[in-house]
């Protein structure tokens, strides 16, 4: 049964039972005339609609979706349509950056005694969809492939921390070693640029901590594991900031984590610097100069300089040291000024909704779905419980296409608004190189914009700006329709 | 499923722009649809009939109905499916009436939209689970907030029907601020003399406890089990010991405490007992005026009391009470006119609020009931009533009427010819509003035989005039001309706001407010005593303005409510809650943030934290389900996978 | 096979162009990001030439990482809605079902995975129908390495930078071009056809290419006492537990790996739907706790080290002890691209030097 073919758009709403669906009856009451394309979902209230419920049906085929609720302080569930607030407006800052036009997608409040209101919302959102026309499918985008540009000016100088008291941090954690299960850092992996976990049980183990540029994992992501045993771990700023995210879920307990922090000169973007080397090659040898490493490839010389390679991250650092320590060694740098939009992001910016279309299905289509970028994720607290893999909730399926995947992503970006902490390693870790990170960077934004400069990472007390409201909201603008 | 849709025509209602006919042969060809038919009158007797009679004789397991909205008939088609042996959950409703027919007429365009409307209902059926309530205990026993008339009243009633009664009071006694009127409206009779029984009543009844000077601090739990922790002020004071003589107050040398209870129109002593007729009459030492409490240096009380009552060291305590229901009467307070610099911003003496001339009014008021003016103890010749300040004035933010001040005032201004026969009053109004019953005669009567000049206009300045009198200059809208008025006293109808901490006490209760602090009812028309949360009700001003009949009648309302409640002992849970898969649950507590109702708790299962839904506290709004990333909460009937069927039959 | 032929380095184009023709020719082709990796996409002409090594394998040639299998619809008899009738739908066709493929530029050690798939899909008792009408029509022309790299190590396991197992025609790069070498009976048909000259003459030269890749590579490590030590430490939990503690159970190694074969069903759609219902076969990823999740909740390898000590006893174990050879090709993709830059290696390394109790 297709839509009523050049009369109808398919318009999809979802209304709240006790004041938007109470209100569209009394449109109905009134024989209030309407257009006819809409098609309304009822849900008991406007914070039962998850976010993922708008974007799954723009993506599979709506040109518009309407959600409305109660007016504030009318919810008959006291607070929902607050929360719901929050999160509809989030993702109305989110859609456009995976090419979606946000006016396709609009709030609003119809109490039940409203129905001439309804019939005006109903026909001015019908009559802009109609304006817009039929939603261009992502899967039929011109696919479009653009790099970022990373040339971007560090905020601080970055180096190899060659100089970093490394023996100092070990002589702490060796300290400390006893009373902890283990201490999670890093040591050399299987050649010289590049590094992996270690888990620290033994002094021995403990002299195999290395420090500098190739320390890029984040090793909060091993914390939850430890659930309820005494841990150290080893951080990055980056990382500390994770490790308060974490704190702040619940999902460790401050007494049970020692950290160990030391100020981080910045890390190697990996992958560029495999580009530079060759992907297959040997490496025969590598040593820092403070500015960049000195590494010996199939017998030639490069040098890898931390203001061209460094990771985008790092490049916006604004706290270099732990945001949260039990053990600092080193002087902790005077933090930057306020971080510029990411390079991975500012390309986005830079392009038109039917290029973002273009660009995401260009990049999707090569994604295998290995999750790499969600394991990867200190943030992804549901582990072996991801609504990817699973029936019930049943909201993907195991098909190869670029709705699926790129669902998947918004999943991601959409469950991690005002947690996550941009730490860059769901992009890091893509074996094919998606710049999935710009999703989340977008959703950060949106949440600093709407939640008074709210960034995730800092205050371990602090409500994350989503699981909270504000019953007169500063930054958001509620009736547009 | 075997699943069978019934396409109503509502008469013409529906049939008459939708193809009834055509969308139920268009609904045989839908997932697991066995059966469809258009019938005339689906909620009708023959109707429902025909329905069950399907459900036997094609076997079916769900039923769609395709009519009117659900807000209307839901109910009666669960009850329908029900009788037929199906779970009533198994049941869905497409909404073509309100939703389709009525809106449009272009038929084609209805079709096709009631098919898809089915084919949703369908989608959402296939994913439906049978849902059964659980039964649960009921503590009766009833928590009242607020000893005003309101809450006097609920507690009366609820005592009288066998009900333990909990009655927490903020102030030393209860009475409100009906204790503070010198006489009420219409009647002019004695206020003290027909709440003073009352509040005696209540000290002496055998199922109400009073906790008087307390406030609740927590309140836990859901309809039939409410946890309540009250706390009880400390009052300096052993009111096991005190027995109210009164001998404290005498002696006390703190003389100059501002005495609230008389609306700060005059002083008392540190240690008193707000009123002759309080209950409890149990004395309370004003700590911030208090020289010993202030100053270490004192304890004269200590010394006169014949009971060694007195204790300085007295802290707050706090008491639990467990109790199934709870009746919110906290009342209001009057808003700060001082708003109005035209009216002097409260700087001149003899400018004071309705209520403060209402203790002037009292024999038992600081002036022994003579009217005289603050600024010098004269008494008024001339006295200017202004109505409407603070009410009726988008200016400063207060749209809404007070309700009863028209009243009172009427009543104030033949109270003032019966004291000073010789004055002379007029009223500044912008309407009457005299509805009740022989409420217009009344403020007739202040008119036609008590000669009070009423004058409708606004006022735009008061101002002394250097000569102990002030000039107030206002408008008479039906003469069209200015007025200017020498007057030795003005009252201000002051208007009226939600109590102090009301919206506190809403948030620690979970029911709504509105923007000025009002509590919200569950149906402005239908509901106007029950909250959205169960098991808790309103009585009084705390839902909105109204005058002391009014008050009374929601208080036996309330009380009402709750007696019908507590007929049963056993309460059933509406079943659409929310339900946990603990395989799924991570246990990050995002859920328990979020839920508006308390009504999701962190247990331990296998030494691992997981949600747990109290389903008698889940009101089923399903915040949790949009909040959990991994789905492991989920709100039955409303499921992520019932929601996404739905998002599917029309997106893919 | 002794047909060779020779190709200039700026032949490919026509070369390919030819091969298109009849063919679904999938070649390296670059996908620009920060972070630039390497696939397989079927070639057209203009496109340029690029002879890399893959960062994914070629294996969704045969095996793609979702697949429908079939498509079912329902009807219902607009007289009695009871009456439901199910017809099987067409699948929609693609270029992987209606032509033949042929990768070029292969690895060796991409190539001998073929031979891996093979045994599950073709060897047992039964052939897989949709695997075995795709690896039919599967021609492989096979790039032979020159040097070796710090990941891959697939002298470890049998093979080497020419090993020819799986591949058509090795390729090998002298100066000015590249030699072509048919291995197999379509390997000679595919030379045959082409325009390409005779390059007899010159095979010694790549011969020589070959043994100098060969010589450049470090030594390896005897692997064979593999499958008896992996198996010892089978029951050695502290082992394993020392070997995942990094894993973050991703599907990086597996999904990347040419060698992997495990699949997944799931059916999704609605049969009376216009589309029908679909039944996929879809990857799936032994590293991950949902692999072995049982319909009771149950799970027999909901520990991370259980998983790997699965994923490296059957490449380096019980595999083995069944068909005689490891099923890891040495290609090093799970090295290179786990995020956290484990190493099968030391695994294996590792298990060797556990003295037997």
């Amino acid at each position: 049964m297709p839509v009523m073919q050049g009369k109808e758009l398919r318009i999809v709403g979802f209304l709240c039972n006790w004041c938007s669906y109470g209100g569209a009856d009394t449109a109905g009451v009134a024989r209030a005339e309407q257009p006819t394309d809409l098609r309304i979902i009822r849900v008991p209230c406007s914070g039962r609609v998850d976010p993922l419920f708008i974007v799954k049906a723009l993506l599979n085929g709506a040109d518009g979706v309407l959600v409305s609720g109660c007016h504030p302080r009318d919810c008959h569930y006291s607070a929902g349509n607050f929360y719901a607030r929050r999160r509809l407006e989030v993702l109305k800052r989110f859609l456009p950056v995976i090419g979606i036009d946000d006016a396709r997608f609009e709030y609003t409040w119809v109490s039940a005694a409203e129905g001439q209101r309804w019939q005006q919302v109903v026909t001015s959102f019908t009559e802009r969809v109609h304006a817009l026309g039929a939603a261009p499918r992502i899967e039929d985008a011109k696919p479009f492939l653009k790099v970022a540009d990373m040339a971007l000016k560090p905020l601080r100088t970055l180096g190899t921390g060659k100089n970093a008291p490394l023996e100092k941090l070990k002589e702490a954690i060796k300290a400390k070693l006893p009373e902890l299960e283990c201490v999670i850092g890093w040591q050399k992996g299987y050649d010289d640029i590049h590094t992996t976990p270690l888990f620290m049980k033994s002094a021995e183990e403990v002299d195999k901590l290395v420090w500098g540029p190739l320390n890029v994992v984040n090793t909060a992501n091993y914390l939850s594991q430890f659930k309820g045993k005494k841990v150290g771990i080893v951080v990055k700023g980056c990382d500390s900031r994770s490790v308060v995210e974490l704190l702040q879920e619940n999902l460790i307990s401050r007494e049970a984590v020692t950290i160990f922090a030391m100020p981080c000169e910045g890390t190697l973007d990996v992958a560029r610097v495999n580009e530079k080397l060759g992907r297959y090659t040997i490496v025969n040898a590598a040593d820092s100069d403070g500015a960049g490493l000195l590494v010996t490839v199939d017998g030639k010389k490069h040098s890898l300089a931390m203001e061209e390679l460094a990771q985008g991250k790092c490049r916006c650092c604004t706290h270099p040291s732990a945001v949260l320590t039990d053990v600092l060694v080193g002087d902790a740098p005077q933090a930057p000024a306020a971080a510029p939009t990411p390079p991975e992001l500012a390309l986005l910016d830079s392009m038109g909704l039917e290029e973002r279309r273009g660009f995401w299905r260009g990049q999707m289509e090569r994604c295998l779905r290995c999750y790499a970028c969600r394991n990867a994720c200190p943030m992804c607290v549901c582990r072996d419980h991801c609504v990817s893999d699973a029936r019930d909730p049943h909201w993907m399926t195991q098909e190869a296409d670029v709705v699926q995947k790129l669902f998947f992503q918004t999943i991601h970006a959409l469950h991690l608004a005002g947690r996550c902490t941009g730490c860059g390693e769901c992009q890091r870790a893509c074996p094919v190189g998606i710049p999935i990170l710009a999703l989340r960077q977008q959703t950060a934004r949106a949440v600093e914009e709407l939640f008074g400069g709210y960034k995730p990472g800092f205050d371990p007390a602090a409500v994350p700006p989503l699981l909270g409201y504000e019953v007169e909201e500063q930054n958001i603008r509620e009736t547009r329709i | 499923m075997r699943i069978g849709v019934f396409i109503c025509h509502c008469g013409s209602n529906i049939a008459a722009t939708v193809d009834c006919a055509k969308a139920a042969e268009i609904a045989k060809s839908f997932p697991d649809v066995v059966y469809a038919a258009d019938t005339m009158y689906t909620c009708a007797e023959p109707g429902q009939a025909a329905i069950e009679a399907a459900i036997h004789e094609h076997k079916l397991d769900g039923v769609v109905v395709a009519s009117c909205s659900p807000r209307m008939h839901e109910a009666t088609f669960r009850r329908t499916v029900e009788r037929a042996g199906l779970n009533r959950y198994m049941f869905e409703m497409a909404n073509i009436r309100e939703h389709v027919s009525w809106i449009g007429k272009d038929k084609e365009a209805n079709t096709n939209k009631t098919a898809e409307l089915v084919k949703m209902a369908v989608a959402k059926l296939r994913n439906n689970s049978p849902l059964t309530a659980k039964t649960f205990d009921v503590t009766k026993k009833v928590l009242v907030i607020g000893g005003g008339v309101a809450g006097i009243q609920a507690a009366l009633d609820c005592a009288e029907g066998g009900v333990p009664v909990i009655l927490v009071e903020r102030e030393s006694t209860i009475g409100g601020k009906m204790a503070k009127l010198d006489k009420t409206f219409p009647t002019v009779d004695c206020s003290a003399c027909i709440l003073g029984p009352k509040m005696v009543d209540v000290a002496q009844h055998p199922n109400i406890t009073l906790y008087a000077y307390s406030e609740v601090e927590e309140v836990s739990g859901y309809v039939g089990n409410f946890s309540v922790k009250i706390r009880r002020r400390a009052s300096y004071v052993d009111w096991e010991k005190c027995t109210g003589c009164g001998a404290c107050s005498e002696k006390c040398p703190s003389k100059k405490t501002p005495d609230a209870f008389n609306e700060f129109t005059g002083l008392t002593t540190a240690i008193n007992i707000p009123f002759p007729q309080a209950i409890p009459k149990k004395a309370v030492i004003n700590a911030a005026h208090c020289r010993q409490l202030t100053k270490g240096k004192c304890g004269v009380c200590a010394k006169t009391c014949p009971t060694g009552a007195i204790d300085y060291a007295m802290q707050d305590a706090f008491v639990t009470e467990e109790v199934g229901c709870i009746v919110a009467a906290t009342g209001y307070e009057l808003m700060d006119w001082t708003v109005y610099q035209e009216y002097g911003g409260g700087v001149w003496p003899d400018v004071i609020t309705s209520l403060q001339y209402e203790r002037l009014l009292s024999a038992s008021g600081p002036t022994g009931g003579h009217i005289v003016r603050p600024s010098d103890g004269r008494e008024p010749q001339t006295i200017v009533f202004i109505q409407c300040v603070g009410s009726r004035d988008k200016s400063i933010g207060r749209p809404y009427c007070s309700g009863f001040c028209c009243m009172y005032t009427a009543k104030q201004t033949i109270l003032t010819k019966d004291h000073l026969p010789w004055s002379r009053s007029y009223v500044f109004y912008m309407d009457i509003r005299a509805p009740g019953k022989m409420y217009d005669e009344f403020t007739r009567r202040a008119v036609e035989e008590y000669g009070v000049e009423y004058i409708r206009g606004r006022v735009s300045a008061i101002y002394p005039d250097g000569q102990g009198r002030y000039v107030v200059m206002g408008a008479d809208t039906l003469l069209g001309e200015q007025v200017e008025i020498k007057a030795d006293m003005v009252v201000l109808a002051v208007g009226i706001e939600a109590a102090r901490g009301a919206p506190g006490l809403a948030e620690k209760l979970r029911i709504s407010y509105d923007a000025y602090g009002f509590y919200m009812e569950s149906h402005v028309k239908l509901k106007p005593v029950e909250t959205n949360t169960a098991g808790v009700f309103l009585a009084g001003v705390c839902q909105g303005a109204k005058d002391i009949p009014a008050s009374v009648a929601q208080g036996s309302a309330a009380a009402a409510k709750v007696l019908a409640l507590f007929a049963r002992d056993k309460l059933e849970n509406d079943p659409q809650t929310a339900q946990v898969d603990i395989r799924r649950c991570v246990g990050c507590g995002k859920c328990i943030r979020c839920c508006p109702f308390g009504a999701i708790k962190d247990s331990e299962i296998r030494g691992e934290n997981k949600a747990q839904v109290i389903e008698t506290v889940c009101q089923g709004c399903g915040l949790c389900t949009a909040t959990c990333p991994q789905g492991a909460i989920q709100l039955a009937h409303a499921t992520d996978n019932q929601i996404l069927a739905e998002v599917n039959a029309l997106c893919r | 096979m002794r047909v060779i032929r020779f190709i200039q380095s700026d032949g490919f184009p026509d070369f390919l162009a030819r091969l298109s023709r009849n063919n679904r020719v999938l070649a390296p082709v670059v996908k620009p990001a920060g972070k630039r990796s390497v696939v397989f996409e079927q070639w057209r002409e203009g496109m340029p030439v690029i002879l890399e090594k893959t960062t994914v394998p070629p294996k969704e040639a045969v095996l793609p990482q979702c697949e429908t299998l079939f498509v079912c619809k329902k009807s219902k008899n607009p007289d009695n809605p009871e009456d439901v009738g199910m017809t099987l739908g067409t699948v929609p066709e693609d270029a992987s079902t209606t032509l033949p493929t042929l990768i070029f530029a292969c690895r060796s050690c991409d190539a001998r995975g073929f031979a891996v798939l093979d045994r599950p899909f073709l060897k047992g008792p039964f052939a897989d129908p949709y695997y075995k009408a795709r690896r039919a029509r599967l021609a492989v022309i096979t790039l032979t390495c020159s040097t070796g790299c710090n990941t891959c190590f697939c002298h470890w396991v049998g093979g080497g930078p020419s090993s020819p197992e799986g591949s058509d025609v090795l390729m090998t790069e002298i100066e000015d071009g590249f030699v072509l070498q048919a291995m197999t009976p379509a390997g000679e048909a595919l030379l045959e056809s082409s325009n390409l000259a005779d390059g007899k003459d010159i095979f010694p030269k790549a011969e020589a290419a070959r043994k100098a890749a060969w010589a450049s590579l470090l030594p390896a490590p005897d692997l064979k006492n593999a499958q008896q030590k992996v198996a010892a430490v089978f029951k050695n939990e502290q082992f394993w537990r020392e070997h995942a503690a990094a894993c973050l159970s991703c599907g990086a190694c597996t999904y990347f790996c040419p060698a992997c074969y495990c699949f997944n069903i799931t059916d999704e759609g609605d049969a009376f739907e216009a589309d029908g219902a679909r039944r996929l076969r879809s990857w799936d990823n032994c590293m991950s706790s949902l692999f072995t999740r049982e319909a009771s909740g149950h799970n027999s390898r909901a520990q991370k080290a259980q998983r790997l000590r699965n994923r490296v006893s059957h490449k380096f174990s019980t595999y083995p002890e069944n068909w005689g050879k490891f099923s890891c090709n040495g290609c090093g993709r799970c090295i290179s691209n786990c995020p956290v830059h484990l190493d099968i290696r030391d695994v294996v390394v590792n298990a060797l030097a556990v003295e037997d109790e």
